[in-house]
């Protein structure tokens, strides 16, 4: 191999143990982000070799002051270009140290020749020796490695990826160049396909919260042949997840979905989200903003749910009930507040301990949720969920919020985080680890503002959640705006294209103007890689993802419009069971209440019978009967951070 | 371990300084005017046409040298001679096609004590003897060995040019940084130039020389054949001014161009010139006789200083000569 430069150094650049300068000819393969390696010559006996990253380039003449220039072209800058003699001129770069070996004693990089890295040299120098040729391998490739004509794979460490000693994973960039979802699923992709078998089983949760982004995981996506070169490279097979389960809620007519997933061939595959009281009361701290916590309405919101959920109560005022639904809740609350204007004629403002206002207050926001999230939280009825023990092992969960109220995908969102987290510390899930993607970390965490319950939520995973197989991969266009906690624990940091202001905060400082330079200008499909293993930034490129990009797929399968009522009954349950005729569902269900209807519907959903049909003729006879919660232990998350140790 | 610390072990003392600027010699030497009937001033500074030529190489030489050792009063001198030609491609980059050089010692073997002649002579691999009658006068013993250094300089200067010539394309011309006439044969060579800088030989006298001393930039003198003195090789030579010398002194920006005595020469001289002219940029700064120096003759020369001993790289030591103090 031919050396491309010499490691120079001087006294005002001198070269150190952790960086280096040298130049190459003027023509050369090298730029910002290149690894170089040294060695050769003027490395002493015992052969020294030094790994560098090149993060800053140099260009100058023996020009003494830029007058000289001036004065040679007689201040015509056309004649500048008949100068027949073209000045002595530098290419002078300067190289972080990446590697030495050997590695003790730490000395200064010694002035040798510098060498373009070749594949080997690139897995020494990012250090991936380590895990990717070790007996059991924990390799994961993230990209190829192509600077100065190179292309040469490059991994992440599936210990410092999914835990157990490192996790998490933070992608930065600009909106509209499609980099950070991108650059999720391909690396989603290469973990199904290189996640380590003694590692045990995997699955991902994908939050769809910006139009169809992630609603076509399952279809593949046009790649161009330089994409296919690259998967081949990376020995991830270029093809649609095989396993992918959609997620959404109901419109609110309770029978529609409310995702952009509509389209006749695909909507068969989208299961309806909704959830009843008791998944909303076990997270009732997501409902109250920073005025409403306080240590009276936590206080009623745990009498609630331990007294009154799911078993028989007396109010006080003559009336037994039995609160299992929003429409429980509402007359319950009703019969409370007529008790104390028409009982106690007025005079009490307090129930139980319990002042009305208070009352008020957690009635009007737990009730307001089913108005506000109708269709994703049901008035009235059993829920329809997640299969909480039946994870499947690289499977993809895409829970489509995308159209659900803010305070619903906040709901949805600290729900299905809780559940995860709980069922990976009972080893309940099904699966070992769960990759939980969520794009627009600058709105769920952010840096400033109030201390809601989903960012305490996102702390915590960030902090705890390795332990657990709970890694979270968050992405964001403003890094900087990110809680520092969530982004500072992320083990495996990746950039996409910067904006030029937001590379201008103290986050950046370590990165040199030229490494900015190019950040600023990252073309699609290139990205900047931070992980523990590497001692320095790593610009990679990664192929397009193998599957249909959201907006590709709404326009190949453009959303279908709402069917009526019967209709959308008949689809969902053909669904369950193709045997299932259209014609005697239509007739079933003929002057019948809506809200039994739906009901029936959500209980055929829920048990699944072999015989759809049948059970569903079952249950629509009768009021259906919730699922039997007074059986159910409660299995309330408790506060990451509770409110308040005073007991009500 | 150097051949003059060996020396310097075996008794010698230390020495350290020494001269490199290169002074044409001063005299007054007959020209014939060969362009005319009385020396004129011509313009050639216009932007008519390409006055480049495809292909040059030039060529320049350094020399070095430092008194090194004290037998006694007799100085021992480490010397350094090289030169080097550098071809200039399309892209205007140069490139090194031939390179000699050559390190020696210099010292008067004969007023040398044994013991330390044996162990300059088992040291050194290449000695210049000189003669030894200069030695008790230090000064003139030093110019004697500035003129040693420097015929070693023209000799390697001579020799190379003489190579280069014979490699050059069929439309390639070389440029040598001092005088034409040191070799008949490249005194001879068509395309052939020499740039002279230093004007301490005066050719023209009377009216001619003020003519030639007070010319505009941008033109030059008529051509003129100079004869006998220093030169062995009758060439033809003319003056050039690259910048205006107002302002300045009469000799800034002053070029003698030297070419073969030939016919064509005349006829070429404004073309030349021109060519010449159009080499004033890039400017040769920061060498301090930029308004004379050609770029590419600096570039040569900056490549030999790179290149040569470390110890002889700085140049004469002009600093104070008080004891240096530890740091």
């Amino acid at each position: 191999m031919n050396a491309i430069g010499r490691v120079v150094a001087t006294e005002l650049k001198p070269a150190t143990p952790h960086q280096f300068h040298f130049w190459t000819a003027t023509d050369t393969a090298i730029g910002i982000g290149a690894i170089v390696k040294v060695g050769g010559s003027g490395t002493g006996d015992e052969g020294r070799v030094v790994y560098g990253v090149v993060t800053e380039g140099f260009a100058y003449s023996d020009l003494a002051t830029p007058l000289h220039d001036v004065v040679g072209a007689e201040g015509d800058p056309t004649r500048a270009e008949e100068a027949p003699t073209a000045r002595q001129q530098i290419r002078y770069w300067t190289a972080a140290v990446l590697r030495q070996t050997p590695e003790e004693p730490l000395q200064p990089v010694p002035l040798g020749q510098v060498y373009v890295a070749d594949d080997v040299d690139v897995a020494q120098a990012l250090r991936m020796d380590t895990f990717l040729y070790s007996a059991t391998p924990t390799a994961i490739p993230i990209g190829l490695y192509t600077s100065a004509g190179r292309e040469a794979p490059v991994y992440l460490d599936a210990d410092f990826l999914l835990g157990p000693e490192a996790a998490h994973l933070n992608i930065s960039g600009v909106s509209g160049l499609a980099t950070k979802t991108s650059a999720v699923e391909f690396l989603l992709a290469s973990i199904f396909a290189h996640f380590p078998a003694h590692k045990g089983r995997v699955a991902a949760v994908c939050f769809n919260v910006k139009g169809p982004d992630l609603c076509f995981l399952d279809q593949p996506g046009d790649l161009t042949d330089e994409d296919r070169h690259r998967y081949q490279a990376l020995k991830v097979p270029a093809e649609p997840f095989q396993r992918v389960r959609l997620y959404a809620p109901l419109k609110a007519d309770g029978v529609n979905l409310n995702t952009l997933r509509t389209h006749p061939d695909l909507v068969g595959d989208v299961e309806p989200l909704t959830w009843g009281l008791q998944e909303v009361v076990d997270f009732a701290e997501v409902l109250l903003n920073r005025d409403d916590i306080d240590a009276k309405a936590d206080a009623f919101i745990d009498f609630l749910r331990d007294r009154v959920l799911g078993k028989s109560f007396d109010d006080g005022f003559g009336t037994t009930h039995r609160v299992q639904t929003f429409a429980d809740l509402a007359r319950l609350f009703r019969s409370i507040f007529d008790g104390l204007e028409i009982t106690a004629g007025g005079r009490s403002d307090t129930w139980r301990t319990h002042h009305i206002a208070t009352m008020r207050k957690v009635r009007n926001r737990l009730l307001n949720i089913s108005t506000r999230c109708k269709g994703l939280v049901t008035d009235d009825g059993p829920s329809s969920d997640l299969p909480w023990k039946g994870f499947e092992d690289r499977t993809v969960y895409v829970i489509d919020i995308a159209n659900v109220d803010p305070l619903g995908q906040d709901l949805v969102f600290a729900r299905v985080v809780s559940k995860l987290r709980e069922q990976l510390e009972r080893r309940e899930l099904g699966v070992d680890a769960v990759v939980v993607f969520v794009d627009e970390l600058n709105k769920y965490a952010p840096g400033d503002g109030p201390e809601t319950y989903v960012k305490k939520m996102l702390l915590d995973i960030s902090e705890r959640g390795r332990y657990l197989g709970l890694v979270l991969f968050g992405a964001e266009q403003f890094r900087s705006q990110v809680h520092r906690r969530v982004v500072g624990n992320a083990g495996t940091q990746v950039f996409g294209r910067m904006d030029m202001d937001e590379l201008a905060t103290p986050g950046y400082q370590v990165l040199t103007p030229a490494t900015k330079s190019k950040l600023a200008t990252l073309p699609i499909g290139e990205l900047m890689i931070r992980h523990p293993h590497f001692t320095q930034p790593i610009f990679v490129r990664f192929p397009k993802p193998p599957v249909l990009r959201g907006r590709d797929g709404v326009e190949r399968f453009p959303p279908g419009a709402d069917v009526p009522f019967e209709d959308a009954v008949v689809r969902q349950l053909v669904r369950l069971d193709r045997r299932v005729r259209p014609n005697q569902v239509k007739d079933l269900i003929a002057d019948r209440e809506p809200d039994d209807v739906r009901r029936a519907l959500a209980a055929v959903r829920r048990i699944r019978p072999d015989d759809v049909l049948a059970y569903f003729r079952k249950v629509l006879g009768a009021r259906v009967e919730p699922e039997a919660r007074m059986l159910r232990e409660h299995h309330a998350v408790p506060p990451l951070n509770p409110i308040s140790d005073e007991p009500y | 371990m150097t051949w003059w610390r060996a020396l310097i072990d075996a008794g010698a003392v230390a020495g350290g300084g020494g001269r490199t600027d290169e002074a044409e010699s001063g005299a007054t030497v007959g020209a014939d005017l060969v362009e005319g009937s009385e020396l004129q001033i011509h313009r050639v500074a216009d932007r008519t046409g390409s006055p480049i030529p495809p292909a040059a190489s030039f060529l320049n030489g350094i020399e070095r040298w430092s008194v090194v050792a004290y037998d006694g009063v007799v100085q021992v001198v480490n010397a350094y001679v090289a030169a080097a030609v550098r071809r200039r491609d399309k892209t205007g980059v140069l490139h090194t096609t031939f390179e000699r050089s050559r390190a020696f010692a210099i010292a008067p073997l004969d007023r040398m004590s044994p013991a330390l002649r044996q162990a300059l002579e088992q040291s050194a691999a290449d000695i210049e003897a000189v003669a030894g009658e200069l030695v008790e006068q230090p000064a003139r013993y030093l110019e004697m060995v500035e003129a040693t250094v420097r015929r070693g300089r023209a000799r390697i200067e001579r020799d190379l040019a003489e190579q280069a010539m014979n490699d050059i394309g069929p439309d390639e011309w070389l440029v040598i940084d001092g005088l034409l006439s040191r070799s008949p044969d490249v005194a001879r060579h068509p395309r052939a130039l020499g740039v002279i800088k230093s004007h301490g030989t005066q050719f023209l006298e009377g009216r001619g020389l003020e003519r030639a001393l007070t010319l505009p930039a941008g033109h030059r003198t008529s051509v003129f054949a100079v004869r006998g003195g220093h030169t062995r090789t009758e060439v033809y030579s003319w003056y050039l001014r690259l910048w205006p010398w107002e302002g300045n002194d009469l000799l800034y920006g002053l070029l003698r161009i030297e070419a073969r005595a030939h016919a064509d020469s005349v006829k070429r001289a404004s073309e030349l010139s021109r060519w010449l002219w159009a080499e004033r940029a890039p400017l040769a700064t920061p060498a301090t006789r930029w308004d004379r120096l050609l770029y590419p003759l600096h570039h040569v020369e900056e490549y030999l200083k790179t290149r040569a001993p470390r110890d002889l790289q700085q140049g004469p030591r002009r600093a104070s000569r008080l004891p240096r103090l530890a740091s």
